[in-house]
């Protein structure tokens, strides 16, 4: 079986959710009783892929929402409460969604493996990015010419190059897709030299000056709260990949030019009868879903019981290869710009 | 239909919140300060009543199933084990348990008890001992035992694994009579959860000087409150109607 962790987007959805779904008393509570409540397993699936392989997987709410996100020990306990749950339920893969693994990585919760009386076995736990990693990398190679652009002459911006997505996402784009020019983004100086160093290429700028020079932008940072941006600055036209967490890129830059696709979705070939993607406010909830909650179903299907992805900068090209042919072996797309672009640029 | 959505603005997390990390190493607690002490009399002379509570508790119980007397006469002798081992906890630390707030803190959920023995009403027994208490006390053990001195770490440590099997065998017996105890069990429910969760909010600065968040004690005791009574066999809509009571 393998289990999804996920979380609402936001307080009042989480209370409306749980009203649904007939959870009266968490509904009616406060954020601190929402701190107080437990994780809930809230949905069974079953789920048939492409070539027939039928699988059975779980859903579990964590009962974090962002709002907890200042509260450094409710944030973890949530995260840890989930996993264990998971665990207890005998679910063979489990992937983070969300802040889950942000939360996870960030609060160096791999010291906390002790959660009560449960040892928590990391083997049973996925971070998704392996595959999150891929979808973006061609989403970018699928996407871009629709737009005019041609990865081979063109400048890539990567946002949050040297995390454990961004180092992958600029590895394939490197060594797979050839793009002309890599424009390396973060925060901490030194890890970007290393990762030039590792790519052998690339050119290290500040978010400032990288973005009137690309011709695409790959985000897997989240959005600095005060950017600023001139969009007349920017290239037209841009392709950019909003693959952080959460996805407001659009609210800042969609436009005149600037064509911003959610990035690390994708749209399975038919219906799954579960609820549950409606929280992540999926366009499409009974076929979207994040890359990273595919990862769990298709370690699943391939049964590889393991923690696929996990730690940082571990993510290889044969790790993306592997998850990529099962992606669409089991029925997986990666979500696409909307049709009526094509014409516009044709 | 367009593929993008919107997404409402959501806290996002800075680089400046990452570097608080250093507030999640646990850090212990001044065990000789008087303000430790002082809150530790009161926390430890609950936790000494309790276990003598439980101890009489299972005693009584095995009165109105005599053919399980034996049985509960073991867990009851458990719980003495653990009264000793917490009163050496205080006397470690050079503290005088409270026992006359103690008994006072304990009192209602005691009448609730003692009324249901004298009406023979096993559902009710089992639900305020073996699972509600022994839920309350599983929790604040763990809690407690991420934060207790190195003496009292020990001992928690070991009785909380045998808290396990006191929860378990109320459990095993309520679902094995799930069919006809039902009702009284919601019933039972709906008149000691309060009483619980008051307790909990009784205690809750003085666990609070001992670094036990209120917060993950509530947690920690809803988490060991629905294990159980989905162990029970009750399904996740009833338990959230049933924990409905903890907030009325």
């Amino acid at each position: 079986m393998f289990g999804l962790i996920g979380h609402s987007t936001s307080f009042k959805d989480a209370r409306q959710k749980a009203m649904d779904l007939g959870y009266d008393h968490i509904a009616e509570g406060d954020l601190d009783v929402w701190c107080s409540a437990p994780p809930q397993l809230v949905e069974h699936v079953e789920i048939v892929s492409a070539i027939g392989k039928r699988i059975e997987g779980a859903y579990i709410d964590s009962c974090f929402v962002p709002e907890m996100l200042t509260r450094f020990k409710t944030a973890r306990r949530k995260v840890l409460n989930a996993m264990e749950l998971a665990q207890k339920k005998g679910i063979s893969i489990t992937a983070l969604g969300g802040f889950t693994s942000i939360i996870f990585e960030n609060f160096n919760l791999l010291q906390h493996r002790q959660v009560r009386n449960t040892t928590l076995n990391w083997e049973r736990f996925t971070t998704g990015n392996t595959h999150t990693a891929w979808v973006i990398c061609r989403q970018l190679e699928m996407n871009a010419p629709r737009l005019g652009i041609d990865l081979k002459k063109a400048k890539v911006a990567v946002v949050g190059a040297t995390g454990d997505i961004g180092s992958a996402v600029c590895r394939w784009l490197s060594q797979r897709t050839g793009v002309h020019e890599l424009l390396l983004v973060a925060r901490q100086q030194q890890p970007l030299k290393d990762l030039q160093q590792d790519l052998q290429g690339g050119r290290v700028l500040s978010l400032e000056e990288a973005l009137p020079e690309a011709d695409a932008v790959v985000w897997v940072a989240s959005l600095p709260k005060n950017l600023e941006i001139d969009k007349s600055n920017l290239r037209k036209p841009c392709l950019m990949i909003d693959g952080g967490y959460p996805k407001n890129l659009d609210m800042k830059f969609a436009g005149s030019g600037i064509h911003v696709l959610k990035g690390g979705i994708v749209e399975f070939f038919t219906d799954i009868g579960w609820n549950m993607m409606a929280i992540a406010e999926m366009e499409i909830p009974q076929r979207q879903m994040f890359a990273c909650f595919a990862e769990a179903m298709l370690l699943e299907f391939e049964n590889c019981h393991t923690n696929f992805s996990w730690g940082r900068n571990n993510i290889t090209l044969e790790k993306m290869d592997f998850i990529g042919e099962a992606s669409l072996k089991h029925g997986f797309s990666v979500l696409g710009l909307q049709p009526d672009l094509q014409a516009v640029y044709a | 239909m367009p593929h993008i959505v919107n997404f409402k603005i959501m806290p996002t997390l800075e680089s400046t919140e990452v570097e608080v990390n250093n507030d999640l190493v646990p850090c212990l607690p001044d065990f000789t300060s008087e303000e430790y002490k002082d809150a530790y009399s009161r926390i430890n002379a609950i936790v000494i009543e309790g276990e003598k509570e439980a101890h009489d508790n299972y005693l009584s119980i095995g009165n109105l199933i005599p053919d399980k007397a034996d049985e509960l006469k073991k867990l009851a002798i458990m719980e003495l084990k653990h009264m000793k081992g917490f009163t050496a906890c205080g006397k470690n630390l050079g503290v005088k348990a409270d026992m006359p707030f103690a008994e006072e803190f304990f009192s209602r959920l005691h009448g609730n008890f003692q009324k249901a023995f004298e009406e023979e009403k096993l559902t009710t027994c089992f639900l305020i001992q073996a699972i509600l208490i022994e839920a309350f006390a599983i929790s604040a053990y763990h809690v407690y035992i991420r934060v207790a001195d190195p003496f009292a770490k020990k001992i928690t440590e070991n009785v909380v694994k045998d808290e396990y099997l006191h929860l378990n065998y109320g459990q095993e017996w309520l679902k094995a009579n799930l069919s006809t105890c039902k009702e009284e069990l919601m019933k039972a429910n709906k008149e000691n959860l309060p009483i619980i969760k008051s307790m909990l909010d009784q205690v809750a600065d003085d666990a609070e000087s001992l670094d036990m968040d209120k917060e993950e004690l509530m947690e920690e005791f809803m988490i060991a409150y629905q294990d159980s009574l989905l162990e029970i066999g009750l399904d996740s809509r009833e338990i959230a109607r049933m924990a409905l009571a903890a907030l009325v």
